[in-house]
């Protein structure tokens, strides 16, 4: 249990890359529309996340500073700032997002509409980032949010044809359009990687007090965590194309998502998953605000953090607090909180070089990492995903237009 | 730049990236008007088979997340047909087609709206019936998307 409990950062962190609100309607359409023919790009985004976590987590690791602090150093404070506007601006829409997401797990569970739900969403979410342990936190929606794991158990009572699964893997259905093939292949690598991920990890090290000696641990919880997060999106694609594809249903909505589970497995597994649901999106709504306190906070200089008192770090709690309250004002407005994510997917996907080769640039620098820097394999697969991701950031909003967000 | 044009640039360029899956385009001759009822068909159909596999499945649901699925297909039969409403036929022909599509999306709403007052009161009353119904209309109604690729 004790070695759960060590792992509970990556997991809870790997919720918000794989099966945040986005992710898991985006995963499920992905199924539905695509069968399996998108898990390699899943793939791509768990080596990617796991090359770039292991990095930033490596880095607060050894020099007890996070990743945000050292890019403004690093970078001086121009580069900084704009991979702060772009990091904060994904980071608010899609807290708002989760926010709404958890606001419709509620409904899912009672039936009240989730608008009246997302008040006191966001008033719990934040008594929790002000008053309990940040380790207390993780562990609690970490391990609550492993309820989605029934996804994989309903597949397997689905019955699915495993040999037309496997025929999935290699061939996308011939009438969906390679751009739309293509925009949902960006849309899903941006959200495996979105940047508030790597910036939430490497702070959520310092926040446990990372030295060079939890290494072990650091490493424990990237090899862990996101592979799990990878592998419950998977279901979750797999399940939507053994349930949805043959009867050409399209799910767009949480509560059309996890109806395989109800299918496969009945009414407790449906209660299970939902709560499974709203500990991701739950834990993802942490996550997010936690992340722009964080950003903010290190790029000016405060004092940030759960490990102080809050009256030590005033001004890191104001900006959770602001941003919450944008963010619920915001899917107060009846926006739908599903639209908002999958653009901030996309939008994520544009912002990813600028996230990510700070970290690469860091991770190398002996002033900071002393004999931790990348090794020669780390170096040559970081640069090989600094060209894909400079693609992928040139094509995302074009693929976004040209598809009429994935139509 | 200046402040305003700098200001006009950026609306411009979040209606670019917002505006596409918001708004419906109009229909420029027949065959564009039949790829949109196609389309319609198409949407309605996903949205009717959604609604039919939950029913299908409704001893493994609960009544308050039976609602939540219903409801959620019939506002999408709604806004289908609000948004192909809102395309003005460029002919007669397409004006029959409109008729077409439109009757078969129509009964689709009243249908998955009885079922959503059926779940409102207590259960679906008869879940076989049902399931044989929406196949039914979705059948039709992918046969019509089939027709208008």
């Amino acid at each position: 249990m004790k070695k759960l409990f060590a792992v509970t950062l990556g997991i809870l962190t790997a919720f918000g890359g794989f099966v945040d609100i986005g992710d898991l309607v985006a995963n499920a359409v992905v199924g539905s529309r695509f069968g399996l023919s998108l898990v390699w790009v899943v793939v791509v985004g768990i080596v990617g996340i796991c090359l770039f976590a292991e990095m930033s987590g490596r880095i607060a690791a050894v020099s007890q500073r996070p990743v945000f602090d050292l890019v403004r150093e690093r970078l001086g404070p121009r580069a900084g700032l704009v991979n702060l506007g772009a990091s904060f601006f994904i980071n608010a829409l899609t807290l708002a997002a989760e926010i709404g997401g958890a606001s419709l797990a509620l409904e899912l569970a009672t039936g009240v509409n989730y608008l009246l739900w997302v008040p006191l969403v966001a008033l719990v979410a934040w008594l929790v980032m002000w008053r309990v342990k940040f380790e207390t936190m993780e562990r609690i929606f970490g391990l609550m949010g492993l309820g989605l794991v029934v996804f994989l158990v309903a597949l397997w009572k689905l019955g699915p044809d495993w040999g037309e699964l496997a025929h999935q893997l290699t061939r996308p259905p011939q009438d969906e359009g390679l751009p739309t093939y293509f925009y949902y292949a960006i849309a899903l690598l941006g959200g495996a990687m979105t940047p508030y991920e790597v910036f939430f990890f490497s702070s959520g090290g310092v926040e446990e007090r990372w030295t060079s000696k939890d290494l072990v641990t650091e490493r424990a919880n990237v090899f862990v965590g996101f592979p799990l997060g990878g592998l419950l999106s998977i279901g979750i694609a797999a399940c939507a194309a053994t349930l949805f594809m043959p009867v050409e249903a399209v799910p767009d909505s949480l509560g059309q998502m996890v109806l395989p589970v109800a299918a496969g497995l009945g009414k407790v597994a449906l209660g299970v998953v939902i709560l499974g649901v709203f500990a991701a999106t739950f834990g993802a709504t942490l996550e997010t605000a936690l992340s722009s306190g964080y950003s903010l906070s290190q790029y000016f200089g405060w004092q940030w953090g759960k490990y102080v008192q809050p009256a030590r770090a005033a001004r890191f709690h104001v900006v959770v607090l602001a941003v919450t309250i944008v963010a619920t004002a915001l899917i107060l407005t009846t926006i739908d909180p599903i639209m908002v994510t999958e653009y901030s997917l996309v939008f994520s996907a544009a912002a990813l070089p600028l996230t990510y080769l700070p970290v690469l640039m860091i991770a190398n620098d002996p002033d900071y990492m002393g004999d931790k820097v990348n090794g020669r394999f780390s170096n040559a697969l970081g640069m090989v995903y600094m060209v894909l991701l400079l693609v992928v950031a040139v094509a995302a909003v074009p693929l976004m237009l040209a598809t009429k967000a994935g139509q | 730049m200046s402040a305003p044009r700098r200001a006009l640039l950026t609306g411009a360029a979040l209606l670019a990236a917002f505006g596409p899956a918001a708004c419906v385009s109009p229909a420029w001759d027949d065959h564009d008007y039949a790829l949109k009822a196609g389309k319609t068909a198409e949407a309605a159909a996903s949205a009717v088979q959604l609604a039919r596999t939950a029913v299908r499945h409704e001893d493994g649901t609960t009544r308050q997340y039976l609602k939540v699925v219903l409801t959620e297909a019939a506002d999408d039969l709604g806004n289908v047909n609000d948004q192909f409403g809102g395309v003005q036929p460029p002919s007669d022909a397409s004006e029959r087609l409109r008729g077409e599509v439109t009757d078969l999306t129509e009964k689709a709403e009243d249908e998955v709206h009885d079922l959503l007052d059926q779940v409102r009161r207590d259960r679906v009353r008869d879940p076989a019936g049902a399931v044989r119904d929406l196949g039914e209309i979705a059948g039709r109604l992918s046969a019509f998307a089939e027709r208008h690729k």
